[in-house]
């Protein structure tokens, strides 16, 4: 019996061990009540979200335990998996310059592992279960060490399985070795998540064998109404915009693959009912280090009533900028800076980018205390110029993609010998080739276009300010910020009604690995050929982002979120030697094909590297 | 930690020496600090144009040994990095419901389909019939086997047998044939499923399905569905004349209170066309018969 099933076990055991003392009691059926039994376990079961921080730049090391454990989340009982007790984990500090020591003791009955999410480690550190180590076997530790080479805020997560969405993400927080340009009085994590009572493999399962399980904002003849309100149509522009999905076998409502239906949204661990609530006095600068953990959701957070002003953007200072919401990737990290203008709270809202759901803390003076929560908004819906159809006006000023741009990567990479790639002016739109991809795709982008300006759909139009790619400027230039002399496409493909997930159509296991050559510089430009939006990360080593026309000002990111039928390149420096994962941090994504293994090797030439042995 | 510093300490000082060597040749100097030891000169013309300092290493490795590394397929004993070749297995059932007639015997009629294996290729099963409730046994069932290969991003093509059966009156007769199928969804959302039977008596026949799923609300779906069903020649045994022989036009309004259980109630309509009508006539049984139809739709 594995320890997962021992606990689920426990449960009813102890149900029915209230339930046979109710009974003897007299009048004894109040007792029996769920409110009861609810609060009975709320007495006696520690509850998510009571995490501590550690310092893993201690010469000591620090001790990381995971197990499974029976936690209160939303005030109901849920099997999680715990980091020293609770979910997410701890907050870990690090300084720059110094070691990290990081022990990590698996309690479960299950293979696991932690990966630190945008750090720069030694490919044995990476943590990823068949890429850097074989992972951290049943009641065995592993011994994570490496120079900290870097400072910033960034997370640590599980990298093996469905684990993640139990609960096996934290913080990392990596202080600076010189003075930080950054200046704040107090400072919080805001670690915002997902959370589903079900069993993630049920989950997965349903998402494989029946489509928009979750999704409960479709398309229907009693919303017609709602539609036509929403965007002004006329009801046979409604219908005609309906038939031409259907007639595509899309549906204009799949932002999200899994929705509030099964989801409770946490911040920090705690429910909106929890109200997680930061302490802060009036004129303090208070500095939120925002992670979004989640496994499936975007989240888009705004404070109202209070501008943010962004300073960091996946660890890296930027210049800053100052807006009212922005829209949070799954695995990107953003630091603000807000301050309370008065003693009255603030509410910290992160509504999910599907509508469905949301989770909301307070910024106020004194615990206990609350603000409204705003109005849910109306969840978008999907237009045609996310299915990369091309306004009629634009088609002449579209580029092909043939000249500019290699069709394929995996066939045999084209390899520009010493010629630099332009740093501006990249085309601003590109043609789809004539490669469809294969079954395990279904739509492609006619034409892939750069949403820099863009914050996203469902965004823009309320009147306030929305962060943007375009926005954007490190504060520094990195090191190494010189052209590219490499680069390739790398198209996000997707059958949706299959929920099979992939690079060019195919999965990861049907790939081979990607090679970097060791020292070189290179260019990858995505194009998102699927209707959902994707967060892309490279472990190892960060993208530069191409986020405008000063090339010493792009920012360099961990993850970067390419929308529908979005163009997006991203510059790499291939200085770290190993192989590193490079996926779609969509959970269920990755699990099911959106995932390949980046070889920074020698050379360019040789056999293919099978992903898997 | 201090065992760090005898892997960096080396490897930078190599690589700031390798660049004074690359800055005194005067040219480009892709991979070399990569590969020295090889001193393969034609490896001097190679991509990157700048060399790259050595970053820290796995503890124990030299950088060369980290690029040999880099280069290999994953140790055996390393699970895979993700699991997207894995089976699964899926189980519709679309009708399972009690059919009364305007005409003739109530009856349970069953319509089920399911599959087992991976993205592209699967075993497919589907299972059809019904069996009046009481009085004389009398029913009929339909069950294919079928290989599948997803040929399109909306397609099966299915490759398999049928084995049909039908009882009436104590007599009982059978059939197996080889089945030649494509479902999937149509454009505008029209789920078809189409299947060519060529007999053991070498009868070919069709069989042409399908079903829209239209919302009314999140939970409510409408969900009209059409049958129609071919011979390529008469076939006497079964009261088969050639051509169109027999249409069903359904309509069900179903409840999805998880989608995996949904009760429904509906009419289907069922009748027989051409010589296949005119023999049913003659054998003294119904060539069109109404039914009212109420059931559950079901998935596990």
């Amino acid at each position: 019996m594995s320890e997962q099933d021992m606990q689920v076990g426990n449960w009813p055991s102890r149900r029915q061990f209230l339930g046979s003392s109710a009974a003897a009691m007299a009048g004894g059926y109040a007792l029996l009540s769920p409110r009861y039994i609810k609060a009975l376990a709320a007495a006696t079961m520690p509850q998510a979200g009571e995490f501590g921080e550690l310092d893993a730049s201690d010469p000591a090391g620090i001790d990381l335990v995971i197990d499974r454990k029976r936690l209160l989340v939303d005030g109901r009982a849920a099997g999680a998996i715990s980091l020293n007790g609770s979910f997410p984990g701890p907050v870990i500090r690090m300084k720059e310059g110094k070691q990290a020591l990081i022990r990590v003791h698996n309690r479960m009955s299950e293979s696991t592992s932690v990966h630190w999410h945008g750090m720069l480690v030694p490919f044995n550190m990476d943590g990823v279960p068949g890429i850097s180590f074989a992972g951290i076997a049943p009641g065995q530790s592993f011994t994570y060490r490496f120079p900290v080479r870097q400072n910033g805020t960034y997370w640590y997560h599980s990298h093996t399985g469905l684990q993640e969405q139990l609960g096996l993400y934290g913080q990392l927080r990596i202080e600076p070795a010189e003075a930080d340009p950054v200046a704040y009085d107090v400072q919080y994590p805001l670690v915002l998540s997902d959370w589903t009572y079900e069993n993630p493999q049920e989950v997965l399962k349903k998402l494989k064998t029946i489509e928009g399980y979750y999704n409960f904002q479709r398309p229907t003849v009693a919303n017609v109404d709602e539609q036509m309100k929403m965007t002004g149509d006329s009801l046979g522009e409604v219908i005609k915009k309906r038939l031409m999905w259907q007639r595509m076998r899309m549906d204009p409502t799949d932002i999200a693959d899994i929705t509030g239906a099964t989801y409770t949204y946490l911040m920090n661990g705690r429910s909106a009912k929890e109200n997680w609530t930061a302490l802060a006095q009036p004129g303090q600068r208070v500095r939120l280090r925002i992670v979004n953990a989640s496994t499936m959701t975007y989240f888009d957070v705004r404070i109202p009533g209070l501008p943010m002003t962004v300073v960091q953007a996946d660890g890296q200072n930027i210049q800053p900028v100052q807006t009212d919401e922005l829209r949070i990737a799954v695995a990107e990290t953003y630091d603000v800076i807000v301050s309370l203008p008065d003693e009255k709270p603030r509410t910290l809202f992160a509504e999910t980018m599907d509508r469905s759901g949301y989770v909301r803390g307070t910024l106020a003076t004194a615990a206990g205390q609350s603000a409204p929560i705003p109005k849910r908004r109306m969840r978008p819906m999907l237009t045609m110029q996310d299915m990369g159809m091309m306004p009629m006006k634009e088609m002449d000023h579209a580029m092909p993609d043939m000249g500019a741009m290699p069709q394929e990567h995996h066939a045999s990479p084209e390899v520009d010998r010493g010629g630099e790639l332009p740093t501006r002016n990249l085309p601003q739109r590109i043609m789809h080739g004539p490669d469809h991809h294969g079954p395990q795709s279904i739509t492609m982008a006619m034409s892939a276009y750069r949403q820099l300006d863009d914050p996203g759909i469902g965004l823009g139009k309320d009147g306030w300010r929305v962060l943007t790619y375009g926005q954007l400027r490190c504060l520094r230039t990195p090191a190494n910020r010189r052209p590219p002399t490499r680069q390739f496409d790398l198209h996000l493909t997707g059958n949706m009604h299959k929920y099979v997930w992939g690079f060019d159509g195919k999965k990861f296991s049907e790939s081979d690995m990607i090679r970097f050559a060791f020292g070189e510089r290179l260019r990858i430009n995505m194009i998102n050929d699927t209707m959902m939006s994707h967060p892309i990360h490279l472990h190892g080593m960060f993208m530069d982002l191409y986020a405008g026309e000063d090339y010493s000002a792009n920012p360099r990111k961990h993850t970067v979120n390419v929308q529908p039928a979005e163009l997006l390149t991203v510059d790499i420096t291939a200085d770290e030697p190993g192989q590193w994962a490079f996926h779609c941090h969509l959970l269920y994504h990755m699990e099911m094909g959106m995932f390949r293994t980046v070889a920074v090797v020698r050379s360019l030439e040789g056999a293919p590297i099978r992903a898997i042995s | 930690m201090p065992f760090h510093k005898w892997v960096i300490v080396p490897a930078a000082a190599w690589a700031l020496a390798a660049t004074w060597a690359a800055g005194q040749m005067t040219m480009p100097m892709p991979n070399t600090t990569t590969r020295p030891m090889h001193g393969e000169s034609e490896a001097m013309d190679h991509s990157a144009p700048s060399p790259t300092a050595v970053p820290p290493l796995p503890e124990g490795m030299t950088l060369e040994q980290v690029l040999d590394r880099a280069a290999q397929t994953p140790p055996k004993d390393f699970p895979h990095a993700i699991h997207d070749d894995r089976p699964y297995a899926f189980t519709r059932i679309e009708q399972l419901e009690y059919r009364a007639p305007d005409r003739g015997q109530e009856a349970l009629g069953w319509r089920a389909k399911g599959w087992i294996g991976y993205d592209l290729d699967k075993f497919w099963w589907k299972s059809e019939g019904q069996a009046a409730f009481v009085g004389k046994g009398e029913g009929e069932s339909e069950n294919d086997l079928l290989y599948a290969r997803l040929i399109t991003p909306f397609w099966y093509a299915q490759l398999g047998a049928q084995y049909a059966n039908d009882w009436k009156d104590g007599q009982y007769s059978d059939r197996w044939s080889g089945v030649l199928a494509i479902e999937g969804t149509a454009p505008y959302m029209f789920d078809v499923d189409a299947s060519l039977y060529l007999s053991d008596r070498a009868d070919l026949t069709a069989k042409i399905e399908t079903t829209y799923d239209l919302r009314l609300t999140q939970r409510l779906v409408l969900q009209p569905r059409a049958e129609v069903r071919l011979a390529a020649q008469d076939v006497p045994q079964r009261n088969l004349g050639a051509g169109l022989n027999q249409t069903d036009l359904e309509l069900r309004l179903r409840y999805e209170f998880k989608r995996e259980f949904a009760p429904y109630i509906g009419v289907r309509y069922s009748f027989k066309t051409g010589k296949t009508a005119d023999l049913a006539e003659r054998a003294g049984s119904e060539s069109e018969q109404t039914y009212f139809v109420a059931g559950v739709r079901l998935a596990f």
